[in-house]
């Protein structure tokens, strides 16, 4: 048995990201005792329509998203209780909609920061209404074996520990969402745990007092004794005692009131909930309330320390009068566990995964990325630049200055080549049609391919066929002509002998000053001698002098087209930036720029 | 609650209808000045000055000077601007003008739990403070708003007769109405004093408590809330509220002067506990501080490093209960932090820390806070095993 939370509990919680977060604590707890998912929907306007997902052991429960409270108790009949979560500008008109629904009973509202006024509104209306509005700033109801109702409780491991699983014979009622805890694990070590645990709020005046449930603890027979965790301000704690005394009460009742160290500071020092506050001319002080309890017959430790053993002594008075038969404890293999999850799982090493891809190159676990090893910050501080970053991804390994200086070259020479080439005109077509940058850039990068910049792989590739197979230009070109077609790196559209590429010459020039050995370059400018004097335009071109000079590095030829697009892409950049920066409307070929060649207007015969 | 100083405390009495005396705050006597061009009645009326800052016992601090002409009143402000007085230096000084007149009386709007009472005397000033039972009261529920007859009533019980009792009951209403419109908690006049010239009820000093929990709905309270215990922030606790306002979950901190015994435990309950468990062992508490409500590391690491930083301190106490959903290991992250950065700095000599917690990812955060030994810090941990105050008997037992 239990009180405000039950079996019969079935919630709708009025919230968004928070409210979702209360529902998985909620669904731990219902798996726990193997009860369904007491969340039967959420409220929540913005998101009307959707669907929450929470995780029920290794399952997956999709509950609805509604408008209204009125939307969700029509679609689920069982509705009798609402959860608040949600901002405490919103809380009170969430709270007033689930009070005026026919449907609900009950009130809970984990909302902190709610104006007093509206919380005293709230209150009234219940009570008007014959319903119970509970909080603001509740941490919610747990009922032992049965209910969970906002996100008492904790973790899952603490809801076993504490072998909320089954009823004991304690109620718990606290302003503290902390001090609830404390108190249900303490009588779950001290005595035989609780039947129900409701955090009231820790603000001035919440909804729902210690008398209205202690009436309803005493009405209930599985409770035995009530604990009650109180603080100084307010009158609440001396009309509980008021209660208690007024007559014979079948339920023992402990308490401890937190606030004695207040006799001892500055005055007006206010500390903890905003309940917590002296009364204008020194009511409510925690001595007062402790004096209160004691004269009412309550047990009242002196510290909150002396709880354990005052529930100690009430459990063991239960035993022995008989009211109370000790629960044996579960064995151990009958404690309910939550399902791991895999990165649970795999933290504590207990599973082994296959794992689905494998890299050699980069690792970003630690405080910063490291490149094959070595820390970003590391390479930064030590004066390396982008071709050594370059050389460490594309090819595992430390590239030396005079190697990364070749590299900065080549990129700042292939970086752009004017808006007329395909990959430039590509951005910049999709930039006047209004596209993002990255899609933009990536139609400008599309068109690398075997006609425009993209044979930079392809010539390293034969280049190298041709120096480790020893071959002469002649049998490189009788080779190629059997076997491949036109030579990848050889011929330009409109660069000629006559008319030819400086930048083929800066580059060239630049590595022969160098002094070292450039095998591959050396061929292709053999090459070239052989097949310029064939045709005026079959000139070594960027490509292949890129592709040449990198095979000579050592760089491997499947990553030579990366040097083309990863200097290119700043040139489409700058294009994009420059079309969007000049705000270039949409544009279309002009019809005279096309060579009309489809057949001309015809019939259309019927369908047959 | 959220206490504010006499001028915006006026300000809202006047947007609901109440008559206060001309009134001006002003920050330097060259403000005045200029004021004093610029209105008629600052140099026709007999003025009150007074120190616009959260402190009792103004009269007593010579921080109230009343009767005085504009050139009196130039000076009076001249000398207390500035003046410190143990904490608070007085930045602003409220010059008014005085209202001659005979009555005074007393009138007051509370919250209750159920609603709020409207409380009238027809006495005031400190007169009403020895004749408490002269206050008669008009209880309402929430929701409800007084009617003229029964304000009217009230005002009879508390011995008004005739036309003041109308004007009484009028004044109350307006009391009452500002209360409930700006989410006041209390709002006291005293004095209510009937003006000598035409009878007409003004209120001449104002106590304003308002619900700063309801600020999102009232853009026009424009206005800082002011300290609550008789004495400004301190700059470590101004950095604590700083962050306290950019963050999911709060962290909280106040200093008290001379103890020994430094409190850094969690949630709002909690920590209230741990400090009646310190002043019940006879210890000295050198602060209040709490973190509650899952709170990002990095505003705890600030908390720690206020609660290192107080002087002359023997303990710390990192309590806390069986947290709900506040992450031990995270949180404990920022202590540990807080606690490096101290220890950096040289400070946490001779400071033992004490710390006793449960909840979402307990093992891991108090392991991490044992491994803290190894760095030479004096750390005695406990787990949910140990009682919640027991740290404490055992941070202050006498050897």
């Amino acid at each position: 048995m239990s009180i405000l939370a039950n079996k019969d509990t079935w919630v709708v919680i009025q919230g968004g990201a928070a409210g979702l977060n209360a529902a998985r604590r909620m669904a731990e707890f219902c798996y726990m005792i193997k009860r369904p998912l007491n969340v039967e929907a959420f409220v929540y306007p913005p998101d009307a329509g959707k669907t929450n997902e929470v995780s029920y052991g290794n399952g997956l429960l999709t509950i609805p998203v509604y408008k209204s409270v009125a939307d969700a108790t029509a679609h689920h009949p069982q509705i009798n209780t609402s959860l608040v979560y949600i901002g405490a500008d919103r809380a009170s008109a969430a709270g007033m909609e689930a009070l005026n629904d026919p449907k609900i009973h009950a009130v809970s509202m984990i909302t902190e920061g709610v104006p007093e006024k509206d919380a005293k509104l709230l209150g009234r209306h219940a009570r008007k209404l014959g319903k119970v509005f509970n909080g603001p700033s509740s941490i919610g109801v747990i009922s032992a074996g049965e209910c969970r109702l906002g996100v008492i409780g904790g973790a899952f491991d603490n809801l076993v520990s504490c072998k909320l699983y089954r009823p004991g014979s304690f109620g718990v009622i606290t302003k503290s969402g902390g001090l609830s805890n404390e108190i249900i694990w303490i009588c779950s070590q001290f005595a035989d745990g609780i039947t129900t645990a409701i955090g009231i709020g820790g603000d001035a005046y919440p909804g729902t007092d210690y008398v209205s449930y202690l009436e309803m603890f005493e009405k209930d027979p599985q409770t035995k004794a009530v604990v009650i965790v109180g603080e100084m301000g307010g009158d609440l704690e001396e009309r509980a005692a008021e209660w208690y005394g007024a007559k014979k009460r079948r339920i023992k009742l402990l308490a401890v009131v937190s606030g004695f160290c207040q006799e001892s500071l500055p005055k007006g020092m206010k500390f903890g909930h905003a309940g917590a506050k002296e009364g204008m001319k020194g009511e409510g002080s925690a001595r007062s309330k402790a004096d209160a309890f004691k004269k009412a017959g309550a047990t009242v430790p002196d510290t909150f320390g002396g709880l354990g053993p005052a529930i100690k002594a009430a459990y063991e008075d239960l035993v022995q009068s008989g009211q109370v038969k000790p629960i044996p404890d579960l064995s151990p293999a009958d404690v309910p566990k939550l399902p791991r999850t895999v990165d649970e799982a795999m933290k504590s090493g207990d599973v082994v995964v296959a794992p689905l891809i494998k890299t050699t190159i980069s690792d970003d676990r630690g405080d910063e990325p490291c490149y094959d090893g070595y820390p970003a910050s590391e390479l930064i501080n030590k004066g390396y630049e982008i071709p050594h970053v370059i050389g460490l991804l594309w090819d595992k390994r430390l590239i030396s200055k005079q190697e990364a200086e070749i590299i900065k070259r080549i990129m700042m020479l292939s970086a752009d080549h004017g808006p007329c080439v395909s990959g430039a005109l590509g951005t910049i077509i999709a930039a006047c049609a209004g596209i993002g940058m990255s899609q933009s850039v990536a139609a400008g990068l599309i068109m690398i391919g075997p006609r425009f910049g993209g044979a930079v792989t392809d010539a390293g590739r034969y280049f190298k066929y041709a120096i480790d197979h020893k071959l002469s230009v002649d049998d490189f070109l009788t080779y190629m002509k059997k076997n491949v077609g036109p030579v990848p790196g050889i011929g330009h559209r409109v660069k000629s002998l006559r008319n030819p590429d400086k930048r083929v010459k800066e580059l060239v020039g630049y590595v022969k000053s160098l002094g070292i050995k450039t095998p591959h370059l050396d061929f292709a400018l053999a090459v070239e001698q052989v097949t310029a004097a064939k045709k005026d335009n079959l000139i070594l071109n960027v490509d292949g002098t890129m592709a040449a000079v990198l095979v000579d590095l050592g760089f491997p030829v499947d990553s030579l087209n990366g040097f083309f697009i990863l200097s290119r892409t700043i040139g489409l950049i700058g294009h994009w930036v420059d079309q969007k920066r000049q705000e270039s409307r949409l544009i279309r070929l002009f019809d005279y720029l096309v060579n009309y060649a489809a057949p001309k207007k015809r019939e259309v015969p019927p369908l047959k | 609650m959220a206490k504010v100083l006499e001028g915006p405390g006026m300000g809202l009495m006047k947007k609901w209808g109440i008559l206060v005396p001309n009134y001006a705050v002003v920050v330097s006597v060259d403000e005045l000045t200029k004021l004093g061009e610029a209105n008629e009645w600052l140099k026709k009326s007999k003025l009150v000055v007074k120190a616009h800052e959260a402190m009792g016992s103004r009269f007593k601090l010579g921080l109230v000077k009343v009767d005085l002409d504009f050139k009196g009143a130039q000076a009076a402000a001249k000398e207390m601007l500035g003046r410190q007085v143990g904490s608070i230096t007085v930045s602003q000084v409220i010059v008014s003008e005085m209202v001659p007149h005979k009555d005074e009386y007393y009138a007051a709007v509370k919250s209750t739990r159920d609603g709020a009472e409207v409380l009238v005397a027809n006495c005031g000033g400190i007169e009403v403070e020895s004749n408490w039972d002269r206050v008669k009261k008009l209880s309402l529920e929430a929701g409800d708003a007084p009617s003229q007859q029964a304000l009217e009533k009230l005002a009879k019980e508390a011995g008004f007769s005739g036309e003041v009792a109308k004007k009484m009951a009028a004044f109350a209403g307006k009391l009452f109405a500002c209360f409930d419109s700006e989410d006041a908690q209390y709002l006291e006049v005293n004095p209510v004093v009937a003006r000598q010239s035409d009878g007409e009820l003004i209120a001449l000093d104002a106590v304003t408590l308002l619900d700063g929990d309801a600020k999102f709905r009232h853009p026009d309270w424009n206005f800082p809330f002011a300290a609550e215990f008789g004495r400004a922030y301190t700059k470590h606790e101004m950095e604590v509220m700083a962050v306290d306002s950019k963050i999911k979950g709060s962290v909280k901190f106040i200093e008290i002067p001379g103890g020994d015994t430094a409190m850094l435990p969690a949630g709002g309950g909690a920590s209230v506990y741990y400090s009646d468990a310190v002043v019940a062992r006879g210890g000295k508490l050198a602060n209040y501080a709490e973190y509650s409500g899952d709170p990002p590391d990095w505003a705890v690491e600030v908390l720690t490093e206020k609660v290192c930083s107080l002087p002359g301190i023997k303990n710390i106490i990192v309590g806390g209960a069986i947290a709900n959903f506040t992450d031990v290991k995270k949180t404990f992250g920022g202590i540990i932090a807080g606690f490096r950065k101290a220890k950096a700095d040289g400070k946490l000599k001779s400071v033992k820390i004490w710390v006793r917690r449960g909840g979402p990812r307990e093992k891991e955060g108090l392991e991490a806070m044992k491994a803290l030994r190894e760095e030479g810090f004096d750390i005695h941990v406990y787990d949910r095993h140990t009682p919640l105050t027991d740290i404490v008997d055992m941070a202050l037992q006498k050897k």
